[in-house]
């Protein structure tokens, strides 16, 4: 399992650097290296999904229940995400601020020591109140954590935007002028990606509460982590809103992407200072 | 073997020369087969554009120097225009070997262009080698040359950055169009006045898939008439205010003397395009648009300053680019060359030790029958007794030509006289 881990790090490493060559070295435009890039990083994916269904066997439940695992799956998730992704567009730029962060999420996770309890105590109980929240828990992780990964690539779109946009507001273009994408395309997938980060979370958030409801009868905790996750949904709402309603797009629709996702490393990480029983994750 | 050239240039020769010394379309195909004599010329290509004449040729085997084929090429000029020896004297170039192959793979990469890194030209001499193929005047040696020749120009054009950016303001307009909309299908453009550059920008944008074009202009016949030559639709002036929402792309050009677009008509029209992008090019001087609007979300103002001042750093990009092209080309020629001379060794090599070996063969045959009945495995291990004589006959020699790889030893030379074979003949 270790070794298979190894050769997902390895590759998406040889990926990261790849995609910066590439996006470093020619212009945006261009299929081939693409093509290259997602058979390394498809590799990857598949060594690190075959570890992580090791790991479930070994360890009879769904293994994501720290934060060592919890790292790992964002990497996971986020390079599933690109996949799916690199099939449509073929932006130099995207997978060369993307792959860095797929190969730091499961570096850092390979880097974390092994927890004392793989297992936190409160979410055995949690996991193992009913045969439905066994089902729901595997679920509501995946979801909410590929709303992270979907909402890690929007503030990417984001910044290249921002960037983009000010290079020719200010019609001075340095380096990234030829390599970024097109103002339009940054935007277009930069909403896609908030649209589906936003689906997933909002079911994440509805598995949570019906894993409350069986676990104890409660809807809702009023726990940090709970808090901080509807202030996510609604900082998210917010874009999606006025896009839809008022046509915000462009500079402040980058911005908005990058706020959001500001929030959600507080969720993931601030809630855990904050306390409360959903400390996991 | 050998390729021989003579040409002149912009870089060499003014229009009238050049003029003088062009083929027109009609005259090529006799031109070609007036050139290639198959004596001291094996085989021909002219490249006729009005920045260049050039004359590729390849001379056949065993022609000697390539003086005389230059000569040859030289002759074939004056008669063929009429014109004095003194005029190419002063005005061409005289290449032979590898300085004329590089000089080809540089004209083809459009190194020697007047605009370094425009595609056209290895359109041109793509055309240029269709029509000699046509004629039937080139053969292995200048479709090897050539072929080359497009594989380097698309090496330079795909490794270096020689012709990716545009160096002309109206293209200026249409890369800033590409990095606000990627693509331009689908867009329509508005342009307001007239005038030669702001057309030509309209015209590239529509060529780069602009779908719409509208024509506004304060004396409508204007409008129209413009509308019909550039296939767009014509838009009375009053109009323009409401209409100017469908553009994407705005070019203003005209003759006014002061702003004729203000904040207020660009943030209207965001509004109504539920802010997607706008990209707005002012090429009137004195300026139409204030510049003000450049302020606004989501639009996107050029005078023509800016362009120029684009176009101009795009232009120093390209001539860094170029240096690094012309790194290319050079590795490429000494590739050239080198392949060229092994592929030449082992023809001499190759039709050497067939000579031998059907020699040696001939002879066996020829005593075969006196030999009488001999079992299977007999003749098998004279014929293997056979091939092994003729190895061990040819070892030192082959063995000398390959260690003499420079290719041009007096050894090569003579068993070159001696073997080789033209694939022609």
């Amino acid at each position: 399992m270790v070794i298979l881990l190894m050769i997902a790090l390895t590759l998406y490493l040889g990926g990261a650097f790849y995609s910066i060559y590439t996006f470093a070295t020619k212009s945006n435009r261009a299929v081939g290296p693409a093509r290259k890039l997602a058979l390394i990083i498809g590799l990857g994916f598949v060594a690190h999904s075959a570890a992580m269904a090791m790991a479930w066997r070994e360890a009879g439940y769904f293994p994501v229940v720290n934060p060592k695992e919890v790292s790992a799956f964002i990497g996971w998730a986020i390079a599933g995400y690109y996949l799916a992704m690199s099939r449509r567009y073929h932006t130099r730029a995207l997978p060369a601020f993307i792959l860095p962060l797929v190969y730091l999420f499961t570096l850092v996770s390979m880097l974390m020591p092994e927890p004392v309890d793989a297992m936190p105590r409160g979410l055995e109980s949690a996991i193992s109140a009913s045969p439905l929240t066994q089902i729901i828990f595997p679920f509501h992780v995946t979801l909410v954590i590929a709303s992270y990964a979907a909402f890690a690539v929007t503030c990417v779109c984001g910044v290249m935007y921002l960037i983009q946009e000010r290079e020719l507001k200010a019609k001075r273009f340095g380096a990234g002028f030829e390599r970024l994408p097109a103002l339009n395309t940054c935007d277009e997938i930069g909403y896609r990606s908030v649209t589906i980060g936003f689906v997933l979370l909002t079911l994440g958030i509805v598995t949570g509460i019906f894993w409350n409801n069986q676990r104890d009868g409660r809807y809702w905790h009023n726990d940090p982590k709970e808090v901080m996750a509807l202030i996510t949904w609604i900082v998210y709402l917010f874009p999606i809103h006025y896009r839809l309603t008022a046509g915000w797009r462009g500079r402040r629709a980058a911005w908005m992407s990058i706020a959001g996702f500001a929030v959600v490393i507080m969720t993931w990480l601030g809630a855990r200072a904050l306390g409360g029983y959903h400390v996991f994750g | 073997m050998g390729i021989v050239l003579i040409g002149t240039s912009h870089k060499t020769a003014p229009v009238e020369v050049r003029e003088r010394l062009a083929f027109a379309e009609s005259r090529l195909a006799d031109a070609l087969r007036e050139l290639v004599d198959r004596e001291m010329i094996n085989e021909g290509l002219i490249v006729s554009t009005c920045n260049r004449v050039e004359l590729i040729a390849a001379t056949p085997n065993g022609a000697g120097q390539p003086d005389g084929a230059v000569s040859r090429l030289n002759d074939f000029l004056i008669r063929f225009h009429q014109c004095d020896q003194s005029l190419l004297q002063k005005h061409c170039y005289y290449l032979a070997g590898q300085a004329a192959i590089k000089h080809v793979f540089r004209v083809t990469s459009s190194l020697d262009s007047m605009v370094v890194g425009e595609p056209q030209i290895t359109g041109q001499i793509k055309e240029a080698f269709q029509r000699a193929q046509e004629a039937a005047v080139v053969g292995h040696e200048l479709t090897r040359l050539m072929n080359r020749a497009f594989a380097v120009a698309k090496r330079v054009r795909n490794e270096t950055g020689i012709g990716s950016s545009a160096v002309s303001i109206s293209f200026v307009a249409v890369e800033l169009a590409r990095k606000v909309f990627e693509e331009l299908k689908g867009s329509a453009v508005m342009l307001l006045g007239a005038g030669e550059m702001a057309e030509l920008a309209a015209k590239h944008l529509l060529n780069y898939g602009a779908n719409r074009l509208l024509i506004v202009n304060r004396t409508f016949e204007n409008a129209v008439a413009l509308a019909s030559e550039l296939k767009g639709e014509p838009v009375p002036f009053e109009e323009f205010e409401k209409r100017l929402p469908e553009a994407e792309i705005l070019i203003c050009s005209t003759g006014a003397p002061s702003y004729l677009i203000h904040p207020g008509h660009v943030r209207g029209a965001l509004e109504r395009r539920r802010n997607r992008p706008m990209l707005l090019i002012d090429i009137s001087v004195p300026r139409n648009i204030d510049p003000a609007i450049g302020r606004l979300d989501n639009a996107f103002l050029f005078d023509v300053d800016d362009l120029e001042s684009i176009a101009e750093a795009n232009r120093a990009e390209r001539k860094r680019e170029a240096l690094r092209a012309e790194e290319i080309i050079e590795a490429e020629t000494e590739q050239f060359i080198r392949a060229l001379d092994e592929g030449d060794l082992n023809a001499v090599i190759g039709a050497f030790r067939q000579h031998i070996s059907e020699m040696a063969f001939s002879e066996f045959e020829r005593s075969r029958k006196r030999l009488g009945d001999l079992s299977e495995d007999q003749e098998q291990a004279l014929r293997v007794m056979i091939n092994a004589i003729v190895n061990k006959f040819t070892h030192p020699v082959i063995k000398q030509l390959r260690d003499s790889e420079d290719g041009h030893s007096p050894y090569i030379s003579a068993w070159r006289d001696l073997y080789h074979r033209d694939p022609h003949d």
